[in-house]
């Protein structure tokens, strides 16, 4: 009987090998290709890898990439946490928010992104509208690289705050009331109380929400291409989208294979960070 | 503790709760307005309809009219790709959950291999989008909707795998113990007792690859220039032949936000573990 319970495992477990190991296999043979017009034309051993050390545009790449990882992801973490603080409590209408809330998580971030360039939009759009109105003049949202890097990780931080509150919300309403009316006994400070019984309770959540938003926020792609296409100039490009470029505009595959497996090494350091802090969550 | 300050902090929530709410509906509620706006309307500050402006369905009108086929075929690409997708994920997922809530595996253990196909949550994108393209160039599938399916199918499995994993650990083993004891085979308690008890689940998880699926880009991008393109791309293509036009692109802005909004406003049980892919229940 054990036996045949690899009949459960084992198409899952195929379909891995061909969809994902397999292409990483051969990606990593094409890293170590030259390759011209899209067809390999030799080996090149680890010369892909060696350019990205000489190339000023891969790491203007990798700079904005860990600017915007450390932005979002601390602005998402941190306005999460104090709504999902916030909100637990019992009170009416809880649940329609925390409905609406998971909207902007289901939306496609290429559709956020066109409709940030319609809320950014400089000549006339609703945010310099708005600003005017209150004295502020203009901001060059989509032009100006520091601006542009905010608008991008604005649109990023909208989107993913929902996730960060509604996980955190989950994992602080899993703490029993009783352990709350224990700590009011020992003291009056509500930030005693989140100090030493909320934020050690609900550390491994925050662990969880962490790490799966520095993961996305690495692999980010879709809001960059389609609010700013990258720019001004090549301000707001991720590393993702140098490869998307690189590969399959220009066709250096060669190249984007190697990018590419520099940035699945960085995802998957987070992964294994995680994968030893808990995996006993999924024991 | 909260009793005493009730006041305070009670007027503090309502105004949190307004602004948060403001926050993430202005984007929609701008889209929604400016796809009813005439254009001279678009560039002013003009909010509520009726009273700031005259709403207009003109620029509905024009989009099903002038730009309905594109239009059409996007949104059934988008819809035939997500479906089945989601449903190769879902049956394979459910499969491969119920194996490993069921059984001990010895060769892999089950917790190395929970973590195996979680491990694909942490893989980029861009790592494999190179890889399949020269495949699918070599094998002739490039924009097709069968080359969409396998890729989202791919991407949405870990999560069906995960969440229906831990669905199945819920379900009481008392069940179906009872009915292997009465001769039934251990296929046909996954089929007949296991499944069943599992439908509401399943149905949730179906509709989180779904919309995934639905809002995948990269991809679409790479490996579809026409006959199989879906909603993302329709909608990428129209920022660049419709320009500033935003009376136009917000039309379909909504057509490609709406359907994964709507189903997730039904799945709301499942969607914290769907987001963790089960280590948070909530």
């Amino acid at each position: 009987m054990k036996e045949k319970g690899n009949v459960f495992v084992v198409p899952a477990i195929v379909w891995v090998f061909i969809f994902t190991i397999f292409p990483l296999l051969y990606s990593f043979r094409v890293s170590l290709s030259s390759v011209s017009y899209g067809k390999i034309t030799g080996f090149a051993g680890i010369a892909n890898y060696l350019r990205m050390l000489s190339d000023y545009r891969f790491w203007s790449v990798l700079r904005f990439t860990f600017l915007f990882a450390a932005i979002s992801v601390t602005a998402t973490i941190f306005l999460g946490l104090f709504l999902a603080v916030l909100f637990n409590r019992k009170m009416r209408g809880i649940k329609f928010f925390r409905s609406l809330m998971t909207m902007p998580l289901f939306t496609a971030p290429v559709a956020l992104g066109y409709l940030g360039v319609m809320m950014f939009y400089e000549e006339s759009g609703p945010m310099n509208l708005l600003m005017q109105t209150f004295g502020l003049g203009k901001a060059p949202w989509l032009s100006q690289p520091g601006w542009a890097t905010a608008s991008v990780c604005l649109v990023d931080i909208w989107q993913w705050t929902p996730f960060a509150f509604i996980i955190l919300l989950a994992g602080l309403q899993s703490i029993s009331d009783e352990i709350y009316e224990a700590a009011v006994l020992e003291t009056s400070s509500g930030w005693h109380v989140f100090r030493y019984i909320t934020f050690p309770m609900i550390s491994p959540v925050l662990g969880t929400v962490l790490m799966l938003r520095l993961v996305d926020a690495f692999k980010v792609f879709d809001i960059p291409f389609s609010l700013t296409s990258g720019g001004p100039g090549t301000a707001t490009r991720t590393l993702t989208f140098y490869i998307y470029t690189q590969g399959l505009r220009n066709f250096d595959l060669g190249y984007a294979s190697a990018m590419a497996y520099v940035l699945l090494i960085i995802t998957m350091v987070i992964g294994l960070l995680f994968y030893q802090r808990y995996h006993g969550l999924y024991e | 503790m909260k009793r005493k300050k009730i006041g305070i902090i009670d007027v503090f929530i309502w105004i949190v709760v307004a602004i948060t709410i403001i926050w993430v509906i202005t984007p929609f509620y701008w889209a929604v307005i400016t796809s009813f706006k005439k254009p001279v309307d678009v560039f002013r500050l003009s909010a509520i309809p009726w009273v700031q402006f005259h709403p207009t369905l003109e620029n509905w009108k024009m989009e099903f009219t002038q730009r309905g086929p594109e239009l059409f075929r996007g949104i059934s690409n988008s819809i035939i790709i997500a479906v089945f997708a989601s449903l190769i994920a879902i049956a394979i997922g459910t499969f491969a959950g119920y194996g490993l809530a069921r059984y001990k595996y010895r060769r892999w253990k089950n917790q190395n291999m929970a973590f195996w196909f979680l491990s694909q949550r942490f893989l980029p994108p861009a790592a494999t989008v190179i890889p399949f393209f020269l495949l699918m160039k070599t094998i002739n599938i490039i924009d097709t909707r069968l080359a969409l399916i396998l890729v989202n199918t791919t991407f949405t499995m870990p999560f069906a795998i995960l969440i229906m994993r831990d669905m199945f650990r819920e379900l009481p083993n008392e069940l179906e113990e009872a009915a292997l004891v009465d001769g039934c085979s251990r296929f046909g308690v996954f089929w007949r007792i296991a499944l069943p008890l599992a439908v509401p689940a399943l149905v949730s998880t179906a509709i989180i690859c779904f919309a995934f699926a639905w809002n995948e880009f990269l991809f679409a991008l790479v490996l579809t220039y026409k006959n199989a393109t879906p909603m993302t791309i329709i909608i990428a293509g129209t920022e660049h032949t419709q320009g500033v036009q935003f009376w136009y692109v917000s039309t379909r802005l909504l057509m490609a936000i709406i359907p994964p909004a709507i189903l997730a406003l039904m799945v709301q049980k499942y969607i914290v573990r769907g987001l963790t892919l089960g280590a948070v229940k909530g």
